[in-house]
């Protein structure tokens, strides 16, 4: 009976049931974050998070995660453009190629890496004795963020590209506009939307990654201790409140990501 | 040369004289694959005139444009704007204005800067662009609306935006791809006046491209039929409205009845009918198999034996339909008369009909008769009458190449 005196009861039981599968799954589980990182008292909890390898671990991360977002919201924009502009022979293997990083495990991404700039892989071989070393420095940490938040904004920005109307672009070629001007002026701003979306993705994305990162970067507190690998080696050493202050900073981070995606959404694309 | 056959009465007809051409193309040709979409497409635009290309979908017309304006490259042939060959240019260095269908209006600027676009990427000096903007926006009477963005403007609006976005860069030659498309009857029927007035007013030669022959003939000074990439006639609405070159060109543009018939000298037989015609002696021999067109509105209808006046007697007929159509009254009429017996090309051939209706088929023709007369004389389905015609077009006949 779903229907009682005209109430449709299917509705409050749906919500409720849905509410009810993430309180275990969401809700519950970033609870105890802050109910733990501030059971011993706020004080104790800034002294964790103001700890120097803490900072620099976070500080770490953002920066890493920058370039990481800078260099791929790039190749994205670009790559969204030759493949939706173009139709060319491989152009879908191309298209599989980009967004294979998602499927692959983040730690064979960064063995892979390992094995190809390690001072005994592929290439690394030839370099070190040259003094290039790139693992297990900060250069590493935004290689691997760059393989695996490769396709996140290339997934963004090609759809935008696909159904934007190609007469834009011609309409501002025969009014007299080169090839770059028409990308800056017209092409450009109906992608504003897409690029900051795609930027927030990647580096949300970048700043939480692990696998990878723990290969690669050789995990050296203060050196290439980006902020997930520190509360991974706080709590191996049983430093419980270190690391869950930087979990605390880590979660209200994405919290806030996902905010302005979900809210900025409709800013981004009107007028 | 325009094929210029009979017409009875003879109607006078301006022979316009035109200035030299603003805009032309010579010889174009395009291929997509093996697929020829245009053969050796040649007209011209005089300064200031409008030019209509009507085709169907798949005519060619869309491809012509774009060749125009530098989006796609012929397979062979020349473009020239005013003189300066540029089929080898690219779009951006051609200097053409195309109005798209969807009016192509950049979305994330604002009216004043969608005008001003042109300038801008030009480097013009702010005051120069500031200054052309307001005298176009008063142009086109948007003067109120020079901040907003393009979604907020009705689809009249926008094309006026699109047509100003084009102005402010003095185009050599405005291209208009189906601009009126994706409105409705009313709005169309507005606009087609209001850009034609704008375009009196600018002075640039204009192409327009439209598969709605009412439309062509409104908007052009000229109109080119186009049929599967090639061009069937080019002429003014008069001339392609009232003589046809081609079958395609007389059925295309509106309702119109096709006979089969025979040269005989001065005139052509229809059946028993015989029409005098002054005909082309170099297009046209003694028994050669054409094609009379006429318009349901050359149609004149008498009760009487004897034709009206001096129109051409063309057979009985029994009226089959009729139809009232508001400002006029529209019937269906089974001829009587005998066909041609040596053209017997056509598939549905023109026969004796009057003893034996449903063995031998017959040629029905369509008539309109204006208000006025409809109601004079009351004509009943299935009562006889005479048709004559006021006027008509042969058709020159097919001939294989080489043998004239």
């Amino acid at each position: 009976m779903r229907h009682v005196r005209g109430f449709d009861v299917a509705r409050p039981l749906s919500i409720g049931v849905l509410v009810l599968m993430m309180l275990p799954l969401v809700f519950l589980p970033l609870a105890s974050i802050f109910i733990f990182g501030t059971s011993n008292g706020l004080d104790k909890f800034w002294a964790a998070l103001t700890a120097p390898e803490a900072i620099f671990a976070l500080k770490l991360s953002m920066v890493t995660s920058f370039w990481a977002t800078v260099f791929n919201v790039i190749f994205g924009l670009f790559a969204a453009y030759v493949l939706s502009r173009y139709n060319f022979w491989g152009r879908n293997a191309l298209i599989v190629t980009i967004s294979l990083p998602t499927a692959i495990p983040t730690a064979v991404a960064g063995f892979a890496l390992l094995l190809l700039w390690g001072p005994y892989g592929t290439l690394g071989r030839l370099l070190t004795p040259h003094g290039f070393q790139i693992m297990f420095t900060a250069w590493a940490i935004i290689l691997a963020n760059i393989f695996v938040t490769f396709p996140l904004a290339f997934g963004v920005i090609k759809p935008v590209f696909d159904t934007m109307s190609h007469s834009l672009e011609e309409a501002s070629a025969t009014i007299g506009a080169t090839r770059w001007q028409t990308f800056w002026h017209v092409t450009l701003p109906s992608l504003r939307g897409a690029i900051v979306s795609g930027a927030l993705l990647t580096f949300a994305r970048a700043v939480g990654e692990f696998g990878s990162t723990i290969l690669v970067s050789g995990n050296l507190a203060g050196r290439t201790q980006t902020a997930p690998l520190y509360i991974f080696a706080k709590f191996n050493e049983g430093q419980i409140e270190a690391a869950n202050a930087i979990a605390i900073v880590l979660a209200l981070f994405s919290f806030l990501i996902f905010s302005v995606l979900f809210f900025a959404r409709d800013w981004l694309d009107v007028d | 040369m325009k094929a210029k056959e009979t017409l009875i009465p003879k109607r006078e007809e301006p022979e316009p004289t035109r200035p030299a051409a603003a805009a032309s193309v010579v010889g174009l040709s395009k291929r997509f694959g093996k697929a020829s979409v245009l053969e050796n497409i040649s007209f011209d635009v005089a300064e200031g005139e409008v030019l209509v290309l009507l085709g169907a979908s798949g005519s060619g017309k869309t491809t012509i444009l774009r060749i125009i304006a530098g989006l796609e490259m012929p397979y062979t042939g020349k473009v020239i704007l005013h003189g300066r060959d540029v089929t080898e240019l690219p779009a951006r260095e051609r200097g053409v204005g195309v109005i798209f269908q969807s009016y192509a209006l950049f979305p994330k600027m604002t009216v004043e800067k969608n005008i001003g676009y042109g300038l801008r990427i030009r480097k013009r000096k702010r005051k120069e662009i500031r200054e052309t903007v307001n005298e176009l926006l008063s142009l086109v009477q948007l003067e109120e609306h020079r901040k907003k963005y393009p979604s907020q403007l009705s689809g009249g609006q926008q094309q006026r935006v699109a047509i100003a976005r084009t102005l402010a860069y003095k185009p050599e030659v405005l291209l208009f791809d189906e601009p009126f498309g994706a409105l409705d009857t009313q709005t169309r029927v507005h606009l087609r006046r209001e850009i034609r007035a704008l375009l009196k007013k600018v002075n640039v030669p204009s192409i327009f491209i439209t598969h709605d022959q009412e439309e062509a003939l409104e908007l052009g000074d000229r109109v080119a039929v186009l049929n599967v990439g090639h061009v069937e006639q080019i002429g003014t609405p008069f001339e392609i409205y009232n003589h046809p070159a081609t079958e395609y060109v007389a059925t295309f543009l509106g309702a119109a009845n096709v006979l089969d018939a025979v040269v005989r000298q001065d005139v052509v037989e229809v059946g028993s009918a015989r029409l005098p015609a002054t005909l082309d002696k170099e297009k046209f021999h003694d028994g050669d198999c054409v094609k009379i067109v006429f318009r349901p509105e050359d149609v004149q209808l008498s009760r009487g034996d004897l034709p009206r006046s001096a129109h051409a007697r063309l057979s009985s007929a029994r009226i089959e339909e009729i139809t009232f159509v508001g400002a006029y009254e529209r019937l269906r009429l089974r001829l009587d008369a005998g066909g041609a017996d040596e053209c017997k090309t056509d598939e549905t051939p023109f026969y004796l009909t009057t003893e034996t209706p449903d063995r031998k088929p017959s040629k029905s023709i369509i008539a309109t008769r204006p208000k006025p007369e409809a109601s004079a004389t009351r004509l009943q389905v299935g009562e006889k009458v005479v048709v004559s015609l006021t006027s008509f077009t042969v058709l020159p006949p097919k001939r294989s190449k080489g043998t004239n």
